[in-house]
Formats: structure tokens, sequence, C-alpha cells
């Protein structure tokens, strides 16, 4: 049989095939993004996409909202098995997590570096998504920390809004067994599989399980020792209320059964989504830590926009990204009073929103406190091995809580940490 | 139709045999024995995500050297030497217990032992992680009766973690176990009991002497089904843990440790490989050693 003299007649059906997947798509434009919280990220890339709908009629978004740790596990899945016909056109992903999948998997991501203007972002950000001179995906929210309190059980207790600004960690425990005497109420929830808040109190030091190289810094991080010995002083004076798992522990303060949350900005719209504590909230600057280059700042989390190489509506997507996120000082400003995002582009700072009041808080000028303390965040390099020492980290918890010394404890986290990494 | 060699070595070359055999076969090829020994490759390279590179027996010296590895062995076989023997004994009295005919609601027992088999992985260890929460139906309960004066952390405690998982595959696995046996029971010879009976031997001298003895065959497959099943454990700590293993690694099994290393962590998938071989092998190891130790002596 000679293939020739069929060769015409295959490539016309395909190309008839291809012609009418081409119609049918640039009719219908559909971007697949994948994010975690329904209350924040997911509300925002739906406001994001309405606004880019009116302007571009035929772009239509599916928006899916799964648990973070479904996306990053099940973006892993994708990009391993080489075929991206599961994966969505933008996905958003943590910033501890950013270099990991850019290393790990070259060529997987679009850079943006020619489309997008980075100078108009915080610089901290555009860093964690620059691989060998090109820069991959689209800055979005800062964790910039806050110490959210209930100024009902607070005063309560016998504490003003005054009493909590600028606390030493070991004030705040003081002030949480207080709390409890009077109120019944614990200070704050915790998750002993969670190393968030070891993170936080790390990184107000200035510190990470990683220095500027990428090495670890384990054994003689005094910030992460301080950190480990305040978590223990928390958990030995037991003023947390224990939770299992993140949605358990949100419900620890929706509930009104914790008096503080301690996280980053992006919980506001959790906090907010309960009317009926309308008022009863005020937010104050995280506690520090008694050692050098101590502050009351620090970052939880954070993440931005990644648009898929292999994505069949690449341009499209990256197109959407620019307008909004790179653009649109308006929607940032609409983003912050719903949602609580303290987006990183600069130009945003400027407008109305951030000098706005906020009746949930009691009127305090929340949003310009935050932006404030996200120019004190001291910066440090986050390293691909973020999850492995956590799980380190988490692992030691139980032992820390049971008084094994904290030099003991920093060893075990070292020799974990150091077989993870390789 | 008659063939024309029936049996000797033409039955080796009948094409048309090869031929019904060949889509399976070239499936099974394909599906099976291409990714094990690509895995078995795989498990001699390191590198992260897709930067994968030769790298010997690193990954086996990594192994010796990983603290989490030697952990999540240790839980493994800790579930292994803890569970199986307390499942396998429980299905077997349990088995015997409703043989008995003179048993009233025999039908109605042996389906409630059973039923939690054919319930979901996910669905039952979600509903096990309810009810022992800390302030679940299970703490409720035995504070109720007396039996605890503060509720157990069933979850977050690392000893009572590893119970509870023990717990969890026991109530799952136990009744699948007992079938076997109940099947295997009803084809003993009745026969042989009322010659027991008559000679004036006890019941329970019955079920050790003649019961398990000609049990012994089910009882090695049984055996060697659970360790498989209880060494490859990881949709009951994965959904138990929110797949972390914790608290403080207590419950991280190898199946969840290899996932871990593909999904969570960097990625790498050479090592990843490595540890699913070490699986391979304590399954080999182990059967190999259930056989022999239920060989038949007497011949």
């Amino acid at each position: 049989m000679d293939m020739r003299t069929y060769l015409p007649r295959f490539a016309a059906i395909a190309l008839a095939g291809a012609s009418l997947l081409a119609v049918t798509s640039a009719q219908a434009k559909e971007i697949t993004v994948w994010c975690w919280d329904p209350n924040f990220n997911v509300a925002i890339m739906k406001e994001a996409g309405a606004r880019y709908t009116k302007s571009h009629p035929d772009v239509t978004f599916n928006i899916v909202d799964f648990a973070k740790a479904d996306v990053e596990q099940k973006l892993q899945t994708g990009l391993s098995s080489g075929t991206a016909d599961a994966l969505p056109d933008i996905v958003l992903i943590e910033d501890y997590g950013a270099q990991k999948y850019l290393q790990s998997f070259p060529g997987a991501f679009a850079p943006l570096s020619g489309t997008v203007d980075y100078s108009g972002f915080a610089p901290y950000k555009v860093e964690l998504m620059t691989l060998n001179g090109q820069v991959y995906g689209m800055p979005f929210d800062s964790g910039v920390t806050g110490l959210y309190y209930r100024k009902d059980y607070l005063e309560q207790a016998g504490f003003k809004p005054e009493d909590m600004q600028d606390l030493t960690w070991d004030r705040f425990i003081e002030i949480g067994q207080q709390v409890e005497a009077k109120t019944g109420k614990k200070m704050m929830g915790l998750d002993p599989t969670d190393a968030g808040l070891v993170r936080i109190i790390m990184q107000s030091a200035g510190q990470w399980y990683f220095d500027k190289e990428g090495n670890t810094n384990i054994t003689g991080n005094a910030a992460l020792k301080a950190a480990l010995e305040t978590v223990g002083k928390i958990m030995s004076a037991n003023i947390y209320k224990p939770a299992a798992g993140w949605s358990d522990w949100v419900g620890t303060f929706t509930s009104g059964d914790v008096a503080t949350v301690i996280t980053g900005v992006w919980i506001t719209g959790t906090v907010k989504a309960q009317p009926d504590q309308s008022g009863k909230w005020g937010v104050a600057p995280i506690p520090a830590l008694s050692i050098d280059g101590a502050t009351h700042a620090s970052n939880l989390g954070g993440s931005s926009w990644y648009v898929l190489e292999s994505s069949a509506e690449k341009a499209e997507a990256i197109e959407f990204l620019n307008a909004v996120y790179a653009k649109d000082v308006d929607f940032y400003q609409t983003i912050l009073q719903d949602r609580g995002a303290v987006g990183s582009l600069l130009a945003a700072r400027g407008g109305a929103a951030y000098g706005e009041a906020d009746a949930f808080f009691g009127g305090e000028k929340v949003w310009q406190n935050f932006s404030d303390w996200l120019a004190k965040v001291p910066s440090v390099n986050y390293g691909i091995f973020t999850n492995e020492a956590d799980t380190a980290v988490t692992a030691q918890l139980p032992a820390l809580s049971q008084g094994t010394p904290v030099d003991e404890v920093l060893k075990a986290i070292d020799a974990e940490v150091s077989a993870q990494v390789q | 139709m008659a063939l024309a060699h029936r049996g000797g070595i033409g039955r080796y070359y009948n094409i048309n045999g090869w031929l019904f055999v060949a889509p399976a076969l070239g499936l099974i090829a394909l599906f099976m024995i291409y990714p094990i020994l690509w895995s078995l490759w795989m498990s001699f390279q390191s590198g992260r995500g897709m930067m994968l590179k030769f790298a010997g027996f690193a990954n086996i010296v990594r192994l010796w050297n990983d603290p989490v590895f030697i952990k999540a062995l240790t839980n493994t076989m800790t579930y292994f030497v803890v569970q199986v023997p307390i499942m396998i004994l429980l299905a077997l009295i349990l088995a015997s217990l409703l043989n008995n005919p003179r048993l009233v609601g025999r039908g109605f027992f042996r389906t409630a032992i059973f039923l939690p088999c054919v319930t979901s992985l996910v669905a039952y260890s979600v509903l096990f992680k309810g009810m022992f929460a800390l302030d679940g139906i299970v703490n409720s309960t035995l504070e109720a009766v007396g039996i605890i004066a503060s509720p157990i952390p069933w979850l977050t405690h690392p000893f009572w973690a590893k119970v509870l998982v023990i717990i969890a595959i026991t109530w799952r696995w136990t009744g699948y176990n007992m079938i076997f046996y109940l099947a295997a029971m009803q084809n003993i010879d009745k026969s042989i009991y009322e010659v027991a009976r008559i000679d004036g031997v006890p019941a329970w001298a019955r079920f050790t002497h003649i019961t398990i003895p000609l049990l012994k065959p089910v009882i090695l497959f049984t055996t060697v089904i659970s360790t498989i099943g209880t060494i490859q454990l990881f949709d009951e700590v994965y959904n138990l843990t929110e797949g972390k293993g914790g608290p403080s690694n207590a419950t991280l099994t190898l199946s969840l440790y290899i996932y871990n290393l593909t999904f969570r962590f960097m990625p790498n998938f050479g090592y990843a490989a490595t540890v699913s071989y070490v699986i391979v092998v304590l399954v080999a190891l182990l059967a190999s050693l259930q056989f022999f130790a239920a060989r038949e002596r007497d011949r």
C-alpha cells in the first residue's frame, strides 16, 4: 500500500479537525485556575475574572477550589507525569514552594519577564519567583502578620487595646494566663502538627531554616531556638486550645473559643466572615522576641499566580493576569477592603482604601498598619526545602512540650533536615 | 475441534494459543513489567524533580542515614508485629464462634462483622477521625462509662495515634480474614469433630488440635496477605493525619513516606523508588519466612 496517496486525505481530515477546534476555542476561551481559600484567593480570583470578562466577553473562568495541600500535590503529580492534560492554565503557589517547582520542573512555567513590568512590585516578591534571570509568575499577596485579638475578652480580663501594642512573648503568655483565669477562654488556637507559629516567630527575628546561600541553618540559629522556646512556653503554660488540622484551627476563633489569632493578614476575610463578631476584634503588631534583630513584623505564607507553559490559553492567561494584577489599582482597593488582601503591587498602596478605617475592627485603620508592618518584615531566603524542615520541626514539637531541652530538639531537627536536604 | 498435537512440546508452539494470550501478555508487559523494571532503574538515580542523574548506590547509602526512613520502617514493623497476630487470632475466634450451627442470629453477626470490609478506606478513616477526636464520641462514651477520667488524645499523642491506627485497621480487616476461616471450617468433615466428641475431647482442644491444624493453609494465606497489606499501609494513616504521619512521625509508614518524597517534599523519584524496593524486599522476606515456619515437618 502506498501511503503517499492517502497522506493528503489524512492531512485534510486532520486539518479540518484542528480548524474546527480552533474555531470553537476562538468563540469561548475558558481559563482554568486552581487556588485554595474560598474566603480569600478564590473569591479574589472570581472578582478578577469578572473584571476581565467585562472587557473580554469571550473569556470565561473556571476557578477550582481545593485545599492548599491538594493543589500542591495535584500540581506536583501532574508536572511529574510529564503530561499537562490534567493541569490548569493558572495555578496559585505559596511563596515557600515557588523555587522548588521552578527548579525541579524547568520549562513547566511560562516566564513573564517580557510582558510584566516587575519594577512596580515589592522586590522581595519578585526575587522569590526569579530563576536564572527569568521571572515567572504574577506576584499576588503578602502574608504580613498581625495579632488579632478579641477586645471584649481582653477587656473582661482587664486589658485595654493600648496594653496589646508591642508586646514581648513573655508578656503575651502572662496576659494569656490572666485571660483564662478571668474569662475561661484560651489565649489562642494551636495545631501541634503545623509549624506556622515557629516560622512567624523565627522570621520576625530575621532568620530562616536556611541562610542566604541556602545552607541549612538550624543548630546555630538563635531565632529558631528562641521561637521553639516560646512555643514550648506557650504549651507548658497551657494557654492554647489544641486543634487537629487547619479547619479545626480556624474553628477555634470563628467559634469564639479563643481570645487571639496570630497569623498572616490573609486570615482577615475569614475573621470578617463572622458578622456577629463585628466590632469585637482589634489588630496589633505581633509580640517580639528578646534577642538581637527581633522585630514586631513577620510574614506567613503569601502566594503568587503562575501560568503553565503547556496551557492552551497561555497567551490569554498572561494577558489577563497582566491587565488585572499588574495594572488595576482599583481592583486592589476592592480586594483589600472585602478580603484583606495586601497585594504586592506598590502603586496599590497609594489607593484610598489603605487609609480607611474598618468598622469590623472598631474603626481602626488596620490597612495602614499592615502596610507599615509590611515594610518592616525582615527579608529571608525561603530556600527550596521548607516543607522538609517544617516536617522535622513538627516532629519535635511533642518532645518540646514534654520538656526536652531546646538544644537537643534543635539537634534532632538538624539531623532530620540534613538527611532530607540532598 | 481436536488439536493436532495434544500435550508434548508441540503445545508450546501452537500459534493460536499464543495469539489468544498475546493481548493480555502485551498489556501486562506494558503496564506491569515495564514500570517495575523502570522503577528499579530509577532507584539508582537521584535528583530534584525531572533533573534525575545516575547515582549508583547513593540512595541505598542514604537509607541508612535517614532518621525519617528508620522511623517509618520501625512504625511499619510495629504495626505488623502488633496488629497482624491480634487480627488473625480475633478472626479465628470469631469464625469458630459463628460456625456454631446452634448460634441464633448467625447470619446477622456474620454480615455485621464482614461489613467494615466493604466500606471505603477513605470514608471509614475520616469517620474514625471524627469519632476519636478529643471531644468525639469515643472519648465521651469512655468518660460517661467511667473508664477514663480525662479524654485520650487519640490523634495528637504519638502512642495513642499508633493505637488508633491499629484499632482502625483491625476493625476494617478482621471480618475479611474471618470469611476465609469460615469457608475453610465448613469444609472440615463434621465426622472428625463427632469422633473427637465421642472420645471426650474438650471444646478447646478440638479447636487447637483439629480446627487450627486443618486450617493451616488458609491461616498461612491470610497471614501473608495481611503482612503485605500492613506493610503497604497508606490510606488510613494518610486520612487520619492529613497526610503527615504525625504526631511526631509516630504513625508514618513506608508507603506514606514514599508519597511524601514524591508529592509533598522536593520531589526525588529516585530515592522514593529505592524506599519502595525496601517494601518489596520486606514483603518477600516475611512471606518466605512464613512459608518456612508453616512447612510440613512430618514428611
